[in-house]
């Protein structure tokens, strides 16, 4: 049984299509949508924002937002989103030594907060892009 | 009757605006076909949001949020969405007489405007209305900082307690051959109303999970929701402005023609008459001198 998604910017229409099952990452933690689901309402941290349709994977870098989860449908309002294969990885990189760079050298805690923060953002790009490369089955989602 | 020499000056001068208009129109239309993908691509997210901040409106226990509770306006807030330039038809003057329609039918309240574009910032100062902001330069291709400063504005005076409401008036594109100028209520959410003015029946009346809770998410969606719509209807107007201006520019262009084509008449009419009557003047000289 399908249910109708839309992920959705501020600028721009990802998806809206009917899939089978949705895995996203809450601020208290994953959670995945399958039709049906209680009415519920989350945040998003910054992570994959995973899409079954039939046989087919999709992966998205989601930056954070807000999902609306009903039986029928399931809207999410990103902030930013990018799609696997739009990743920069090398952007990625650099940005991750830049910010383990400012790190090792003595700043405020403030600082500090955004800058690891920064690094676990990168990180997550960086292994949704990675995965990418790897042959991946659909079987796969169930471990994670 | 015109002298040659002039109507030639005219048909010149015509000419060159007709090239002007022309390259407006050309200009004007390419910029339209962005503006216009750029409404498609940001309409879904605002409509979506919308429906969403509606749901949980109707949402009892959300009540006490004051960004859901109406009061009785004593002061309303406008956002006023106009272009900054002009040559685009009637759009601009359509949105200010709505405005100028809203106020008269509420005699009692007082009105403060947010203003984005220069246009409207000329209307207000005609009409020596109260601004409390204003954003002018917004690029058609621009992100949503750019008019974050317009409703950090609205939603502190919201907030405050200054405003009671807060509206937002823009040009809807409807379709490059028509724009609709439209008001629409942003703050207090209040539920949606179908045509009939009764309640629309929504997808889902029951209540929601929350992760984390409600206070927090709603402190993330509500600015939000305003930023996005207000965002949205500022793309919608530049949409409106591009198509407006290009089928203005159309026109003018093609009235350019006809002129000329009417004064190429007149010009060559008048050629006609002084080459018949010199040739006349000649023949009967030759004439006299034969007699003679």
């Amino acid at each position: 049984m399908a249910f109708m998604l839309s992920l959705l910017t501020q600028e721009r229409v990802l998806v809206t299509e009917e899939v089978d099952f949705v895995k996203a990452k809450g601020v208290d933690g994953e959670f995945g949508v399958l039709t049906g689901h209680t009415p519920f309402i989350s945040l998003l941290d910054p992570g994959e924002l995973v899409v079954r349709k039939g046989e087919t994977l999709y992966s998205y870098y989601v930056s954070g937002g807000v999902a609306e989860v009903l039986p029928k449908s399931m809207i999410v309002l990103a902030n930013t989103v990018e799609r696997a294969d739009e990743i920069d990885t090398q952007l990625a990189q650099t940005a991750r030594k830049n910010a383990e760079e400012a790190l090792s050298k003595p700043i405020s805690e403030a600082e500090r907060r955004t800058y690891l923060l920064e690094i676990k953002r990168e990180n997550v790009r960086l292994s949704i892009a990675n995965r990418r490369h790897s042959s991946r089955h659909p079987g796969q989602i169930s471990e994670e | 009757m015109p002298s040659l020499r002039s109507i030639r000056g005219r048909i010149k001068s015509v000419k060159n605006t007709r090239q002007i208009t022309k390259a407006m129109e050309m200009v004007a239309s390419a910029k339209m076909r962005k503006a216009q993908a750029r409404v498609r691509d940001t309409r879904p997210y605002a409509e979506k949001i919308r429906e969403l901040m509606n749901r949980l409106s109707a949402i009892e226990s959300h009540r006490p949020n004051p960004f859901f509770q109406v009061r009785p306006a004593a002061t309303v807030g406008i956002i006023l969405v106009s272009t900054d330039r002009g040559l685009c038809g009637p759009i601009n003057a359509n949105v200010f007489k709505m405005v100028t329609r809203f106020m008269a039918e509420r005699p009692n309240v007082k009105f403060e405007f947010v203003v984005v574009g220069k246009k409207g910032q000329d209307f207000i100062r005609r009409g020596g209305y109260k601004a409390v902001g204003s954003v002018t330069g917004i690029k058609d291709r621009g992100q949503i900082e750019e008019i974050l400063p317009a409703t950090q504005v609205a939603i502190e005076e919201f907030t405050n307690g200054r405003w009671d409401e807060a509206w937002v008036f823009y040009t809807e594109f409807v379709s490059t051959l028509s724009q609709k100028a439209r008001s629409e209520q942003l703050l207090p959410i209040v539920p949606e109303k179908g045509a009939d003015g009764l309640k629309k029946p929504s997808p889902f009346l029951g209540e929601y999970l929350y992760e984390p809770d409600t206070a927090e998410i709603l402190d993330v969606l509500i600015p939000r929701y305003f930023e996005t719509l207000v965002f949205q209807r500022v793309m919608e107007n530049f949409a409106s402005e591009y198509s407006a201006r290009m089928m203005a520019m159309r026109n003018a262009t093609s009235n350019a023609k006809e002129v000329i084509y009417e004064m190429t008449l007149i010009y060559n009419k008048l050629r006609q008459a002084a080459i018949t009557r010199e040739i006349s003047e000649i023949a009967s000289g030759a004439d006299a001198v034969q007699q003679g």
